[in-house]
């Protein structure tokens, strides 16, 4: 009876199995968004010695006998199989023996018959990257969202944790989370909608509070902590969603008006000043400088949009803050003017170290997520000079960068590939100013990313995980009222 | 007795296994279009049935124009319309897009319910329901605007059920291969690919795979696409047809979708600025410009010619605006004959904001 039972159960697996196909890794090659031999491309990039193990796949569809030799400090690790996927243990001695130096791989498969090798090296950093990177993942939506979740994601395994969610908060909108310099116990997002409110991780400690009074355009939108904690500085914007009818951009965003503010954190007030709540300028973006003692910006003539959408250009200017009082000063400084370059600077974020100034550029506009031609710039503080960052650059929109909280890391969101969907990619930057070839986030599953319908919106790196779940996040929504701010 | 109650105990899951699977049986055969619906949107029957409901009949005619215009089979989508007029939003925009692909959209626009422009083009935005969300880009796919087609094809995967609907996957594909955009396209044949259910349709999109017919297929689509780029508002379909109009005036569906649209929305200025009589004629334009003509005093004979108004158009409307005066404005009398009429349309329609 028991043999009888088991042997259709037995014929069935079998069946399955043979049904059964692994990924398809079709279609490769040019046009389309899986252009190189392996998937992540790893080849020539520079990676951090503490980060997870680096699995990928071979994207040849007619490949067989694949084998990959990795060697470095008299180690040598050959993994056969067209998915390249490690034992943690091995890939961190790996790590460990090529601290400082390269690893040098050797590719090997057989193209319908055909021999193919390539050789190519993994330069292995001593500066370890923060370990924990927080992003948004999204749906590319258009005015409309359902199930969003901001992860937290250890860089050196492959463990995330969810920090806020669309279950602990009956689908509501929630906006990015953003480290203070790369800090895990400072921190900051928005929960939109009835109930919410910014929520302020400050050492520690969870507010939510209600950033807006009768004088701004709209709550604040974008901005970022000083360094001290006390202060934030914010943009407040109104922003209009449109469609382009054709080439390439989809959907674009301008700001029908936009000012800057600062909200105290310990006096619960916004402040708002005249000199930065202009018509006829449009302020946004704003970041604190390393030291705390500057403002950041993009400013813009304001304009009829969006029939002059193609002449809106954001210019990069710099303002004195005062710490001690919480004010924007004058005079402004122009780091980059838009009318003199013909482009648009968005998103500018000093490195902790005070270094070096990261921040996109555009045709025109200030929502370059959607601009193919959207790349970073990178700006050496000391000297006013821009990095080479051709090696950093695709020919799909490349933003929304943090940094690590030392500066020797930063994380960027690329389109690259299908255009559609932004993935987090992280570059190296040397004392000297020289930039790494950019590295895909490592997935458990090489295969991850084919499957993955959902972008990571706004990557940030933290030094420490923040110290808070979706469940606390869930618990504050409901039963914390927001802080009032005058 | 041990080896009885077996026997009893499995012709009892037998007989349960049976009535099971005839009632399966019998739901699978009177909901068919709800399992295809439900196939499209990545989830099982049960699955369906636990998140949507189980289909009346009306659901299933609606449903069954979804899925017919998918696979546009425009002369089924209109054949299961006419069934019954459903007097539902979702019907209609189907009803009228099949008539649009017919070349008969002005001809039958007057014959069924009507729900203002909301009948053309389904509204989205935080107030639409996911379920017409994921109907609205069909309009704009079938007329050559992509960017919306996309936007809509890329909301109907964010509401559907498990995020990963084969229906807006081919979609999304699809747009993407029209536009050009081959490296976007890649992304969702890949993921079409390892499903069982589209892998050969996702395998006969591979650009190096195309047959003649389908090559066909792309260079007509791509007549249509827009020509040159502009930024709108996200709901601003007037705007968009004229893009389209502007890029390729043979692009009748478009031209009559904007008629059509100015005459749901009784904006008669709108329509006659965009009429042109050498392009399109029908009996519902005649009607409409005859209630400008009249407003305006324009009821010449260069006009009425102009306009290619026929003798028996416009003793038509003269008999319904003398009832109409007669009757100081009630619609008693005029039902009958005019009912299916734009004059009867124009004066006597009145939107339901909450509908």
């Amino acid at each position: 009876m028991k043999r009888s039972s088991t042997l259709p159960c037995l014929i069935l697996a079998l069946l399955l199995l043979a049904c059964s196909r692994p990924y398809d890794v079709r279609p490769c090659g040019p046009d389309t968004d899986r252009t190189t031999f392996i998937f992540p491309d790893y080849t020539e990039v520079t990676i951090p010695c503490n980060i997870a193990p680096l699995h990928f796949y071979y994207t040849d569809p007619a490949g067989k006998d694949f084998a990959t030799t990795f060697s470095a400090g008299g180690t040598s690790v050959t993994l056969k199989g067209r998915e390249v996927v490690w034992k943690e243990k091995k890939w961190q001695k790996l790590l460990q023996a090529a601290a400082g130096n390269a690893i040098e791989v050797s590719s090997a498969w057989k193209s319908n018959g055909h021999p193919e090798n390539r050789h190519w090296l993994l330069q292995v950093e001593r500066d370890a990257i923060d370990p924990y990177l927080t992003y948004r993942l999204i749906e590319p939506g258009f005015e409309v969202w359902d199930d969003l979740e901001i992860v937290e994601r250890h860089l050196e395994n492959f463990d995330t944790r969810i920090i806020s969610d669309y279950r602990h908060t009956e689908n509501k909108c929630m906006n990015c989370h953003i480290h203070a310099q790369g800090r895990g116990d400072r921190s900051m997002f928005y929960l939109r909608g009835e109930g919410g409110g910014a929520i302020l991780n400050r050492d520690g400690r969870l507010r939510k509070l209600t950033l807006k009074n009768e004088a701004m355009i709209s709550p604040t939108v974008y901005g970022e902590i000083h360094p001290d904690g006390r202060f934030g500085v914010f943009s407040t914007n109104q922003i209009i969603p449109a469609m382009h009818s054709a080439g390439g951009r989809r959907m674009e965003v301008f700001d029908a008006a936009s000012d800057l503010c600062v909200a105290d954190f310990d006096e619960n007030r916004m402040l708002v000043f005249p000199a930065y709540s202009r018509e006829d300028v449009w302020e946004t973006f704003p970041a604190f400088s390393a030291d705390g003692r500057f403002v950041y910006y993009c400013a813009a003539e304001a304009r009829q949009l969006p029939a002059e959408i193609e002449q809106t250009m954001y210019s990069l200017v710099r303002i004195p803050f005062d710490a001690s009082t919480g004010t924007l000063g004058s005079p402004a400084d122009t780091l980059w003017s838009a009318s003199r370059r013909g482009l648009s600077v968005c998103h500018p974020k000093a490195s902790p170290d005070g270094r070096w100034l990261l921040f996109t550029v555009a045709d025109y506009g200030t929502f370059p997520i959607n601009h193919p031609e959207c790349d970073l710039c990178l700006m050496d503080l000391s000297n006013g000079q821009l990095i080479d960052l051709t090696l950093v650059n695709a020919p799909k929109s490349d933003t929304y960068h943090s940094w690590s909280s030392d500066g020797k890391w930063f994380v960027f969101a690329s389109k690259r590939g299908d255009g559609l969907y932004g993935k987090p990619y992280f570059c190296h930057v040397s004392p000297e100013g020289k930039v790494s070839k950019p590295f895909l986030l490592p997935q458990k599953n090489p295969y991850f990313y084919n499957q993955m319908l959902r972008s990571f919106n706004v990557p940030d790196l933290g030094n420490a995980p923040v110290g808070f779940d979706a469940a606390e996040i869930g618990r504050i929504w409901k039963e914390v009222p927001a802080e009032p701010f005058e | 007795m041990k080896s009885r109650s077996r026997r009893i105990l499995a012709a009892c899951l037998a007989v349960v296994l049976i009535a099971a699977g005839t009632s399966q049986c019998v739901f699978l055969l009177r909901h068919p279009y709800f399992r295809k619906y439900a196939a499209q949107n990545g989830i099982s029957l049960r699955e369906a049935r636990e998140v949507w409901g189980k289909p009346d009949r009306d659901a299933e005619q609606i449903l069954g124009m979804i899925v017919e215009a998918g696979e546009e089979n425009w002369q089924k989508v209109a054949d299961l319309a006419a069934r019954k007029d459903l007097h539902n939003e979702v019907g209609t925009y189907y009803y009228n897009l099949a008539n649009a692909m017919l070349g008969r959209l002005p001809d039958r626009l007057m014959d069924y319910y009507q729900p203002f422009e909301r009948g053309l083009f389904l509204p989205v935005g935080p107030g639409s329901t996911p379920f017409k969300i994921a109907c609205a880009g069909d309009v704009w796919f079938q007329l050559g605007y992509m960017p919306l087609a996309e936007r809509d094809a890329m909301l109907g995967l964010l509401f559907s059920p498990e995020h990963t609907g084969s229906r807006y996957l081919r979609r999304l594909a699809e747009t993407n291969l029209v536009t050009g955009d081959y490296e976007a396209a890649s992304k969702f044949l890949r993921i079409l690919l390892n499903s069982p259910a589209d892998r050969e349709w996702a395998e006969q999109r591979f650009p190096d795979r195309w047959s003649p017919a389908y090559e066909l297929r792309i260079a007509e689509k791509r007549q249509f696409l827009p020509r040159f780029d502009m930024v709108h508002g996200m709901e601003q379909a007037p705007v968009a047809l004229r893009i389209l109009l502007s890029s390729n005036a043979a692009n009748h569906p478009a031209l009559d979708y904007l008629l059509c649209y100015d005459l749901l929305t009784k904006d008669l200025d709108a329509f006659v600025g965009d009429f042109d009589p050498s392009l399109t004629r029908s009996q519902l334009y005649e009607e409409a410009m005859l209630i400008f003509l009249a407003a305006k005093g324009g009821m010449t004979a260069d006009n009425l010619q102009h306009y290619h108004i026929s003798q028996q158009t416009f003793e038509r409307f003269n008999r319904f605006v003398t009832l109409y005066k007669r009757d100081n404005g009630s619609a008693k009398n005029l039902t009958a004959d005019f009912g299916n009429s734009y004059w009867y349309y124009f004066y006597y329609a009145v939107k339901n904001e909450t509908k």
